[in-house]
C-alpha cells in the first residue's frame, strides 16, 4: 500500500478519535495503566536486582559467610539472640581449607550528640586484625583521619553519618554518646557501595562487647577467607559438617540453626528470588494490559456499530475492505500507542521519584533502571495491544456489506 | 452503442425467516451512455433494489450484471468496490456525508480510495465545489450546512473521480422545492455539459419529465419503460 493512502487514513482514523474524544480518553487510560505498571515496576525491579548484584559482587567470591540461623527461614535468622558460639568459631578456624576468620556483631542503638539522639546502626569487628582483609576484600578504604586502636574508646563512621544525620555536621575529632560512653570518631570511610553498610558506626569487637553486654568471643556473624579460591565449595561443605557435630556435642539437637553460604550461593539466592518479582510482575502488568486491551476492543466495537452507516458510505464510494480494516487498526494502534506514552512517562516519573527517595532514605537505596529497551517494549507492546485488540472489531467492519450497512439505522 | 450498465435476467429474493421475498422478478434493463434515466414507482416496488443492483452496491440471487460488456457477477467485493469507486457516483436521500469530515474532505474522500495524489485530490475537489457554489463553506463540517447545501456536497462527491454514470435516490426527497430545484439543475447540468449518464430514482414527476427514459417499476417487474421525444425541466417550462 501506498504510505500516502495510509497517512490520508490516519488523518480521518484520527479525526473519528477526536469526535469522540471522552471514550477515546478513558480506553487511552485504560491501556496506560497497564504501561505504566509494568515500566515502573520493572525499571524498580531491575533496578533493585542490580543493586543486589553489586553488593554481592562487593562481598568477594573468595569469601564465606557463616551466621546462626537458617537461611530459608527468615523469622530466626532476624528475631536476632542466635549466635555463634566461642566453641563454634574454634571450630570453623580449625576446619581445613581456611585462612582467617573475621567476626562481626551488630546492633541497633541510641548515639547522642550536641544534645541531639538517633537511632544507629553499631557493629564490632576486630578492626586491628582484620584491618588487611577489610582493606583488601571487603573494599574499606578511609576518606579521612586514621583507623582506631583498640585501647582507646575510638570509632570509625561510614559515609551517610557525615552530612545531614545529625544536626550538627560530624567530623574527625567529633565525639559521640553511645551507652553512656564517649567515643571518640578517629576515621570517616569511603563509600562501601551500600546505604545500609554506610550507615554504621564501627568499633573494635572488645569495645562492641563491652559497651553491649555481649559475651567475650562470640559473634553473630563469621567471614571466612579462604585458602584456595578454588575450594570455595568443598571449604564451606567442612565448616558445615564440622558445625553440626560441635552443635550436636554441645546441644543435644540435630537442627540446622546456622547457614554457612558462598557469595555465589548468595547470588544464586538473590537472583531467583529477584526472578520471581520480576515474573510476579510481569503477569500483574500483564493482566493490566490485557484488561486495557479489552477496553480497546469494547470501544472500538462500539464505534463500528454506530459507524455503521459511514462504513457503508465509504464502502459505496469506493473503499475496499481493506482500506476500512486499515482506518479502524489505525484508530486501536493510535489508542495503544498514546496510552503506551502515557504510561511510559508516568512509568518513568514514578520511577525516578522512588529513586530520588531511595537517595534520602537508606533502605530504599536503589537506581531505576529504565533502558531504551524496555522503552521501546512499552511503545511496541502496546501499539500492538491497540492493533490486535482492534483486529476483530475491524473486521467485522471491513466485511460489512455495503447495501446492508447503508440500510442498516436509516 | 456499448452499455454502460447491463442488467440480465436479475432476480433479487430475501429470506425474511422462513419466507422467501423476491424483491426483483426477472428485470432486464440497459442504461446507455449520455443517458438521463428516470425509474418510478410505488414504495416496496423493488426500486431501491433495482438501484443497488445498478450501483453496483449488491449482488443479484440470481441473472447477470455487465459493466461496459464485462460480466462482473463473480467480482470479488474489493474488485467491485474499485470498479464503483471508478465508474459510479451516488447521490443519496438522506446525503450520506461523512458528519466529522469537512465539505472539502467529504468530496476528496472517493479520491483516497482510487489513489490519486493529495494536490490532484484538493485541486479537484476545490473545483467543483466551487462549480456547486459553495465556495465559501469548504471547510464547514457537514453539520455546519443546510439540507440544500449537504446535497449539493453529496454532488460534489459524486462527481469527483468523473465517473461515467450517477445514481441518484431521491435526490430532492428531504429538501425543500427551492433546494430541490437547484439539485436537479445542478444534475441536468452535469448530464448536459460532461455528457454523464444520470439514474435517478424518483417520485416527483417534474423530474421525470426531464428524462429520455422513464422506467416503471411494480412488484419487482418493469411495468413499462417509455423514451420520451422531449425533456423539460419544470424551470425551463416555466
Amino acid at each position: 500500500m501506498v504510505p500516502s493512502e495510509i497517512i490520508q487514513y490516519g488523518k480521518i482514523a484520527i479525526r473519528n478519535l477526536k469526535t469522540r474524544s471522552l471514550r477515546s480518553w478513558l480506553t487511552i487510560f485504560g491501556i496506560l495503566i497497564g504501561v505504566f505498571l509494568i515500566i515502573s515496576l520493572l525499571s524498580l525491579s531491575e533496578g533493585l536486582k542490580e543493586t543486589i548484584s553489586k553488593q554481592l559482587r562487593s562481598l568477594g567470591s573468595e569469601m564465606i559467610f557463616i551466621m546462626p540461623g537458617d537461611i530459608s527461614n527468615p523469622l530466626t535468622m532476624f528475631m536476632g539472640g542466635a549466635k555463634l558460639e566461642k566453641e563454634d568459631l574454634e571450630v570453623i578456624k580449625k576446619t581445613e581449607g581456611v585462612e582467617r576468620v573475621l567476626t562481626m556483631s551488630y546492633q541497633s542503638i541510641v548515639a547522642r550528640y550536641d544534645e541531639e539522639g538517633k537511632t544507629v546502626f553499631l557493629a564490632g569487628l576486630p578492626l586491628e586484625e582484620g584491618r588487611d582483609l577489610l582493606e583488601k576484600y571487603q573494599g574499606w578504604s578511609l576518606a579521612d583521619g586514621r583507623w582506631p586502636s583498640s585501647a582507646r574508646k575510638e570509632i570509625i563512621i561510614g559515609q551517610q553519618l557525615v552530612k545531614d544525620f545529625f544536626k550538627k555536621e560530624l567530623k574527625v575529632d567529633s565525639e559521640i554518646v553511645l551507652k553512656g560512653t564517649k567515643f571518640k570518631i578517629v576515621g570517616i570511610l569511603n563509600s562501601l557501595g551500600s546505604k545500609t553498610d554506610d550507615s554504621f558506626v564501627y568499633m573494635d569487637m572488645n569495645l562492641y562487647q563491652d559497651i553491649t553486654g555481649d559475651k567475650r568471643g562470640t559473634a553473630q556473624t563469621a567471614i571466612v577467607k579462604v585458602e584456595d579460591l578454588s575450594n570455595v565449595d568443598k571449604t564451606a561443605e567442612r565448616i558445615k559438617e564440622n558445625l553440626q557435630k560441635i552443635r550436636k556435642r554441645v546441644a543435644g539437637g540435630d537442627s540446622v540453626d546456622f547457614s554457612v553460604i558462598t557469595s555465589e550461593r548468595m547470588s544464586g539466592i538473590a537472583g531467583s528470588i529477584m526472578a520471581i518479582i520480576q515474573l510476579m510482575v510481569m503477569i500483574f502488568a500483564s493482566i493490566a494490559i490485557l484488561v486495557g486491551g479489552i477496553g480497546i476492543m469494547n470501544t472500538m466495537f462500539t464505534s463500528v456499530r454506530e459507524r455503521t452507516r459511514e462504513i457503508g458510505i465509504m464502502k459505496a464510494v469506493g473503499a475496499k475492505n481493506s482500506s476500512i480494516l486499515m482506518i479502524f487498526l489505525i484508530e486501536s494502534g493510535i489508542i495503544g500507542l498514546a496510552g503506551g506514552l502515557g504510561g511510559t512517562i508516568l512509568g518513568i516519573v514514578l520511577a525516578k521519584l522512588i529513586e530520588s527517595y531511595g537517595q534520602v532514605h537508606p533502605i530504599f537505596y536503589f537506581k531505576a533502571s529504565l533502558s531504551i529497551g524496555l522503552i521501546l517494549f512499552g511503545f511496541i507492546f502496546s501499539f500492538l495491544i491497540g492493533c490486535l485488540s482492534g483486529y476483530f472489531p475491524a473486521k467485522r467492519a471491513a466485511n460489512l456489506k455495503p447495501v446492508e450497512a447503508l440500510r442498516r439505522y436509516e | 452503442m456499448e452499455t454502460i450498465i447491463k442488467l440480465e435476467n436479475i432476480w433479487k429474493i430475501y429470506q425474511l425467516g422462513k419466507v422467501q421475498v423476491p424483491a426483483l422478478r426477472g428485470v432486464n434493463l440497459e442504461i446507455k451512455p449520455g443517458s438521463f434515466v428516470s425509474i418510478m414507482g410505488p414504495s416496496g416496488s423493488g426500486k431501491s433494489t433495482l438501484l443497488n443492483m445498478i450501483g453496483l452496491l449488491d449482488v443479484p440471487t440470481e441473472g447477470k450484471i455487465f459493466v461496459k460488456g464485462k460480466d462482473i457477477t463473480f467480482f470479488s467485493e474489493d474488485q467491485l468496490a474499485f470498479l464503483r469507486g471508478k465508474t459510479i457516483g451516488f447521490v443519496f436521500q438522506e446525503f450520506n456525508l461523512l458528519p466529522n469530515l469537512t465539505a472539502l474532505e467529504n468530496v476528496i474522500l472517493p479520491m483516497i480510495f482510487q489513489k490519486s495524489s493529495e494536490k490532484e485530490q484538493k485541486e479537484r475537489a476545490k473545483e467543483l465545489l466551487i462549480k456547486v457554489d459553495l465556495k465559501e463553506r469548504m471547510n464547514h463540517q457537514s453539520n455546519e450546512l443546510s439540507g440544500g447545501e449537504r446535497q449539493k456536497v453529496a454532488i460534489a462527491r459524486a462527481f469527483v473521480n468523473n465517473p461515467e454514470m450517477v445514481i441518484a435516490d431521491e435526490p430532492t426527497g428531504n429538501l425543500d422545492s427551492t433546494s430541490g430545484k437547484l439539485i436537479m439543475e445542478l444534475l441536468v447540468d452535469f448530464h448536459k455539459r460532461e455528457k454523464k449518464t444520470i439514474v435517478v430514482v424518483t417520485h416527483d414527476p417534474n423530474i421525470a419529465s426531464y428524462s429520455q427514459e422513464i422506467i416503471h417499476i411494480k412488484d419487482g417487474q418493469i411495468v413499462s419503460n417509455h423514451k420520451q421525444a422531449s425533456q423539460v425541466l419544470w424551470s425551463q417550462a416555466k
